[in-house]
């Protein structure tokens, strides 16, 4: 084992200080009164729900963010969450697909974790998916696609958070009742995913220029050709808005002041493989789980908070730019509708197709890089916890990368391991 | 789906014991060989024993086996796990008397059992050292012939919470998070066509399924409205097993993954679906698969009765 020193959480703690940020000021008065947790939230923002058995406490989310951004998680330790969800890209990973330990890449992209907390499902195409503790177990331990790789190997994982002292000290806080009844309930898949839930619900965006022009009256957060992209994206030229809309700007939201949650899957006619609106057989659409074909290309629609840094785009990254996303696919009804062939039978009935001119397109693009929240994306509170450490697995993780070195990359960008908080 | 306990006495037949084998199977674990507790008068031990086979052979972890499926291809499996439920005796007027499982808090809970036939070796690396190979319960004393179980989880358990269920629901490797539930059975293997892992070979082990599986459980349990629990499963893929002649005193029930990819060509699989079999729809590794384990698939009835299990 890498040795570590015990120090995370009051390195926390003093890095909090340092980075004075009024969502971290509020965190950090709630711990000093006991561990009871206030979301940091501007009042326009109504809170999430949060499972009843899984309450959010500072010590649950301090937890989380320390095995959030552990490679031991994976079963060589060359990944950790943080692999193929990177903070300074909204928690996405910049790739079209993500490679997992053995090297083989699941069929769609690392999904940005902003705002979670308001998502009533949570991947791209399974209705069934609602709760994050139990999400968590598919990049542990799913077996296809391979991700973490940890299936079968619970048992060692376990032994190896028990015999870390961080991780001894920070279970103890966050689940003290679990810590009562013994070390088996104590380190458990329960604790691990409630813990790895709680971080995610902390990760929340409400900070960009287009909140600071359109909730907090700032006339000037934002220039004049996102206010132009803005009067097209909320217009019925291009419908945008009809499944992107709302203030997390997805179809899909519960939160605390919503009497029911919102579920949107939609087809927009990015595939169309038999001319009767199939899409491709590793990313069907929630036909998969509905059986109804009907739902065939259904795919939930993801918030466009961040955008401008989740690149490359839709369900699959088959698209580089936001550019063409508008251009080559929407534009056109849906990009199965190319070289003159018909479009999907099943999109959207929002999928219409529209002119528009390049110049336009820059417009909404400003429009869509005015959600990009810059304070969350370098938010020391979410950031990777751990010291500084140098890789122990990464030179054999980067040697079989065979999708262009992205495990690799993702170590060496910026910060290796994502330190951002440790310097 | 608590099995009513104890169960009516058969008056009108004969006691005939059925004595437990106690199922002393190499690596067995030491838990949970005697009758459940509170085992009243008139009830029995039993004990059916399973044995794991490739072909005719026994099953073992990163052994080679030849001849297998359609191409004839040589395999090398890594893992091979199955949960059986609703264990019953059939007697000679065909009823069906439920055999009360004892709840050894590792291999059996309420009427499911985990059947674990990998030891944790070679490329099994993700198993666990301990293996399973017996069911063991009570059951009324009387004279009984035949013997009938599912191969599955009922659905209330399969679709509960994995994170917090008891043992033996809650190994990752039996877990199904994607389509919710467990994996029914879970037979990995590498084959002739298709090596375990696409990458260089992790030398802490391998396990990944990514050569040629068998995973079956349940699929397409949306509800109508996408937004409630699911309540029913339109793909259960469950499987009632009846052996009409069996005696659990003297003979075993062969589990032969053999039987089942017989009809399949494990060395290659369709592009853009999962490797082998995994139940999903529209796969066309699975019409054989399915069809061996006696279930309708892709609107296709079954052909016939599952040929996994026979008695021996």
């Amino acid at each position: 084992m890498r040795s570590r020193r015990p120090r995370a959480a009051a390195g926390g703690l003093r890095r909090l200080g340092v980075a004075a940020l009024a969502a971290a000021a509020v965190t950090l008065l709630a711990a000093a009164g006991g561990d009871t947790w206030r979301w940091p939230l501007p009042a326009w923002v109504p809170p999430p729900v949060v499972p009843a058995d899984n309450p959010m406490s500072t010590h649950g989310v301090a937890l989380g963010r320390h095995l959030f951004h552990d490679p031991r998680l994976s079963r060589d330790g060359t990944m950790s969450c943080a692999t193929c969800h990177e903070q300074a890209r909204a928690f996405t990973d910049g790739r079209a697909v993500s490679p997992g330990v053995t090297g083989e890449a699941g069929p769609r992209s690392s999904m940005s974790l902003a705002n979670v907390a308001y998502l009533p499902v949570l991947t791209w195409q399974n209705p069934q998916l609602r709760s994050l503790e139990v999400q968590a177990l598919i990049p542990l331990f799913g077996e296809h696609p391979v991700e973490m790789g940890m299936a079968g190997r619970e048992t060692q994982l376990f032994e190896v958070l028990k015999a870390d002292p961080v991780y001894r000290r920070l279970f103890a806080r966050a689940f003290p009742d679990a810590a009562r009844q013994g070390e088996a309930a104590l380190f458990s898949l329960s604790t691990l995913t409630k813990a790895l839930a709680a971080f995610q619900r902390s990760l929340l965006s409400f900070d960009s220029p287009y909140d600071r022009y359109r909730y907090g009256g700032r006339k000037d957060a934002i220039g004049a050709a996102a206010r132009r992209g803005e009067e097209l994206f909320f217009g019925e030229r291009l419908e945008c808005y009809h499944c992107h809309g709302g203030f997390n700007f997805t179809d899909n939201l519960k939160h605390a002041r919503a009497p029911f949650p919102e579920v949107g899957f939609h087809n927009t006619g990015l595939y169309d493989e038999d001319g009767r609106g199939a899409y491709p057989k590793d990313s069907p659409g929630i036909v998969e789980h509905t059986g109804d074909p009907a739902d065939a290309g259904r795919i939930r629609t993801p918030s466009l908070r961040n955008v401008a840094v989740t690149a490359p785009y839709m369900h699959d990254g088959s698209i580089p730019t936001l550019h063409e996303v508008l251009r080559s696919h929407y534009a056109i009804a849906g990009r199965a509708a190319r070289h003159g062939r018909a479009a999907n039978p099943l999109r959207s009935e929002f999928i219409v197709g529209f002119e528009i001119t390049d110049a336009e397109i820059d417009d909404v693009v400003a429009f869509l890089e005015s959600l990009t929240d810059e304070r969350f994306l370098t938010d020391p509170a979410h950031g990777d916890p751990w010291p500084r450490r140098e890789s122990a697995a990464g030179a054999g993780a980067c040697g079989r990368d065979q999708a262009g070195g992205g495990v690799c990359r993702t170590k060496s960008t910026g910060m290796p391991f994502g330190s951002t908080t440790a310097k | 789906m608590n099995i009513p306990y104890p169960p009516r006495p058969l008056a009108a037949f004969a006691v005939a014991l059925l004595l437990s084998a106690c199922g002393a199977m190499p690596g067995g674990p030491s838990a949970g060989s005697a009758p459940a507790a509170g085992a009243s008068s008139g009830a029995v031990p039993v004990t059916v024993r399973f044995v794991a086979e490739v072909s005719g052979r026994p099953f073992a972890c990163g052994q080679r086996y030849d001849g297998v499926g359609r191409t004839g291809s040589t395999i090398t499996p890594s893992d091979y796990r199955l949960y059986v439920s609703e264990v019953h005796l059939i007697d000679a007027a065909g009823r069906a008397v439920p055999v009360s499982l004892a709840q050894d808090r590792v291999w059996q809970l309420e009427d499911i059992a985990l059947l674990d036939f990998e030891d944790g070796t070679g490329p099994c690396r993700n198993g666990t050292p301990a293996t399973n190979t017996t069911v063991r319960g009570t059951a009324p004393a009387g004279s009984y012939v035949g013997l009938r179980f599912t191969l599955g989880v009922p659905f209330a358990r399969n679709h509960g919470d994995p994170t917090t269920a008891p043992s033996p629901l809650n190994l990752t490797a039996m877990f199904w998070n994607w389509q919710g539930g467990y994996k029914f059975v879970k037979f990995d293997t590498a084959s002739a066509g298709r090596p375990a892992t696409t990458a260089a070979p992790d030398p802490r082990g391998g396990g990944s399924a990514s050569g040629f599986s068998v995973h079956l459980g349940s699929t397409v349990c949306a509800s109508a409205s996408r937004t409630e629990a699911p309540s029913s499963c339109r793909n259960p893929n469950r499987v009632t097993v009846q052996l009409d002649r069996f005696d659990p005193s003297r003979q075993v029930v062969v589990a032969d993954i053999g039987a089942v990819l017989a009809g399949a060509n494990v060395d290659v699989n369709a592009p853009g679906t999962s490797p082998g079999c995994m139940s999903f729809p529209n796969d066309p590794d699975c019409p054989p698969v399915m069809a061996a384990l006696g279930l309708a698939y892709g609107g296709v009835p079954a052909p016939g009765p599952q040929r996994l299990f026979s008695a021996r």
